[in-house]
């Protein structure tokens, strides 16, 4: 078992941790490269940039949604705050990355941990709970997001149960190791799946609204490509 | 509520139909940024369903097919399988899927019950604007000849046909007409007015939707009022009369070629602005797509009516009465002038000072809701039942809400459709107005404009 834990937290980490930074960051470049074409083509260049900000900012915080969904509103703000809180701040990853992270890298106490743990476990129960029993919301899924949520909430619950011996029903290295091996899977379909909006997140609103912003001879272009310039409307 | 939104089209040649949507799409994609909106919206989208509590055609219909994202994924599992090395690799290794008639069948339809409000927008995490899913879903269509009818011929008209705008209304109908709003503004409301026509040097060239000399003569003369009172230097140019641009609703082709039209008309008066009357599209065409397609330097500067009666209202070059109207009266936001919060509160300082009972709809401003009718959609009468049964259920109850016997909508396209909602959910207490038609009765006329002042001109000295 411990071979097998020292595999999963070893070789198969480093694979799934540089699978992740290389995906992620090239779905962060290829974004950013197209957005900057984009404004480049542009007709207008000119964009709502303090709308454009308002608007990524009021997400990170999202207090207005509480008014049209609560239970949904904070149930997804509370399962993103443990999602990303825990595992990068949490001692065991902390260590896991030594020489990476800076040394003055902050970490979580163990209770302040856990207690975001629970809450983005419960979260994560009630997102998953929405997801299935809604009509609009089967309709809406596809597999990914309801497996995602499967995945997540593994990852996480075996975590938890791994670090409290006394609590997990299953001997804790098992809890351990599957965590992990869970925990190295979302890392390797972090760039490939939604989870990329933790990169992408900061540039959405922008692309959108440049997406707005048409080069100026687009139609023109079009008409010569499809050799419609002289068909009549 | 499961009410169809079928329309006609002009006869279309449907051999290889999906071959040649792909081809459009691939051009479309080639020479414009939409390759972008897609790919990320491929990435991004999270399915979250936020956009259901926000879309009025859905609220109404309850129909999966009527979710933004639903509706934006018909586009992106074309584009996905066609467009992307991964699509391509799937249809080879996994279940293969081609895109056919019966599914561009299925666009056709959805892309015309979106209202293309944009509403979805402001709840979707990651920004993702359906509404420009819809533009894009729409002008490929259009590329194979799937577009309504209502929206092909009046563009045919405003572009190549003899009168050059969407009513089909002659040069010399415009004339009359002019003559006839001067001659019953003096006998009406004891009032002289001018529409200028071809005045070269002018400040403003104005663009109505030219359906307004047919149908909203109130709106036309508070205008008139405006620049009369004000002293405004404006003119109608006979040459391009009409700031209607389906274009907006079915072909970035179109959308060029129009407002290309008005700056084309702004130059041939050597006029600077242009100043766009009571159209939420038409403002928006003109004010962000003259400087997309005809220069961010060159392009005139647009001027939303109403933007200019307040400015005129708060210098003191326009008096206005006080509480001057007496009905409770409402506000409905345009979406095309208020999504991006260009106009919101402009018109209501205006209301809230002529009328003694203004009370405002929630929600509104750049979180309004629209009448229903938006995207163009009001022009194609065969789906008026869906129009107003299930995209203006909504603000039929919002109006209703209010209390409210007078409905300001300064958009052309709004009133017919806010009309036609009221008549259709029994609010038959409620008119519906431009605010230049309450405008008009609050104004308090500088002595030049009164009819029958010693500075008339006698238009008959010989009978003395």
């Amino acid at each position: 078992m411990d071979a097998w834990i020292e595999l999963a937290r070893g070789p198969f980490f480093r694979i799934a941790l540089s699978l992740m930074v290389l995906g992620l960051g090239y779905r962060l470049a290829v974004t950013i490269s197209h957005i900057a074409t984009a404004w480049y083509r542009a007709g207008d260049r000119r964009l709502p940039l303090s709308d454009i900000t308002e608007a990524t900012m009021r997400w990170i915080f999202p207090v207005r949604l509480l008014r049209t969904r609560p239970a949904y509103s904070a149930a997804s703000f509370l399962f993103h705050l443990g999602v990303v809180l825990v595992p990068l701040f949490l001692i065991g990853h902390v260590s896991l990355l030594q020489g990476l992270l800076p040394a003055a890298w902050p970490v979580l106490p163990p209770l302040v941990a856990d207690v975001f743990t629970v809450v983005a476990l419960s979260a994560l129960l009630v997102l998953l709970v929405g997801r299935v029993s809604s009509r609009t919301a089967r309709v809406l899924s596809r597999t990914q997001d309801v497996v995602l949520l499967l995945v997540l909430f593994a990852t996480l619950f075996f975590g938890f149960l791994g670090s409290h011996p006394t609590v997990s029903p299953v001997a804790s290295r098992t809890m351990l190791l599957l965590h992990i091996l869970l925990g190295d899977l979302v890392l390797v379909l972090a760039p490939t799946t939604k989870i990329a909006h933790c990169v992408l997140y900061p540039l959405t609103q922008l692309l959108f609204q440049l997406g707005w912003h048409f080069p100026a001879a687009s139609g023109r272009h079009v008409a010569q490509a499809l050799a419609k310039e002289d068909e009549p409307v | 509520m499961a009410i169809e939104c079928s329309y006609y089209l002009e006869p279309i040649d449907t051999t290889d139909l999906a071959q040649r949507f792909l081809k459009a799409f691939a051009a479309i994609l080639s020479h414009s940024n939409y390759a972008m909106v897609l790919d990320a919206a491929c990435t991004v989208t999270s399915r979250c369903g936020r956009c259901t509590s926000t879309c009025p055609v859905y609220q109404a219909s309850n129909d999966p097919r009527d979710i933004p994202c639903m509706r934006s994924e018909l586009l992106l599992k074309i584009y996905r399988r066609y467009f992307t090395p991964g699509g391509a690799l799937r249809s080879r290794f996994g279940i293969p899927w081609e895109l056919d008639e019966s599914y561009l069948n299925t666009m056709a339809e959805e892309y015309y019950r979106c209202t293309a409000c944009r509403r979805c927008k402001l709840e979707c995490p990651m920004g993702i604007d359906h509404g420009l899913m819809t533009h894009l879903g729409r002008w490929a269509l259009a590329e194979v000849g799937i577009v309504p009818k209502a929206l092909v011929v009046a563009t045919r008209e405003q572009l190549e046909g003899a009168t050059r705008n969407t009513s089909a209304i002659p040069k010399a109908a415009l004339v009359d007409t002019c003559e006839f709003l001067e001659e019953d503004c003096v006998d009406e409301h004891g009032l002289k007015i001018e529409f200028p026509l071809d005045k070269e040097g002018a400040e403003y060239v104005f663009f109505p939707a030219v359906s307004d000399y047919l149908l909203e003569p109130d709106t036309l003369t508070g205008n008139a009022a405006v620049m009369s009172a004000t002293g405004g230097s404006w003119t109608i140019g006979t040459g391009a009369y009409d700031g209607i641009n389906y274009g907006l609703f079915y072909s970035d082709r179109m959308l060029d070629r129009i407002v290309s039209m008005e700056a084309d008309e702004v130059r041939r008066l050597s006029a600077q602005k242009i100043l766009i009357g009571e159209c939420g599209h038409a403002s928006r065409s003109a004010k962000y797509f003259l400087r997309t397609f005809c220069g961010a330097d060159e392009a005139p500067e647009v001027v939303n009516f109403m933007e200019y009666t307040l400015e005129a209202w708060k210098g003191g070059r326009l008096s206005l009465r006080k509480g001057a109207i007496t009905e409770r009266t409402t506000y409905h936001d345009p979406c095309n002038i208020a999504r991006s919060g260009w106009i919101v509160e402009q018109p209501r300082e205006i209301l809230r000072h002529i009328c003694a009972d203004f009370v405002d709809m929630t929600p509104n401003g750049r979180e309004n809701y629209c009448c229903g009718g938006g995207g163009g959609t009001v022009s194609i009468d065969e789906i008026r039942e869906f129009r107003t049964k299930v995209g203006g259920a909504v603000k039929a109850e919002q109006i209703r809400r209010t209390g409210a016997e007078l409905v300001v909508a300064p958009c052309a396209n709004c009133k017919k459709q806010l009309r036609e909602v009221c008549e259709d959910h029994g609010l038959d207490q409620v008119r519906v107005v431009g605010l230049h038609d309450l405008v008009l009765l609050a104004m308090d006329p500088p002595e030049h404009m009164l009819a029958g002042k010693d500075n008339d001109v006698d238009e008959n000295p010989a009978e003395e």
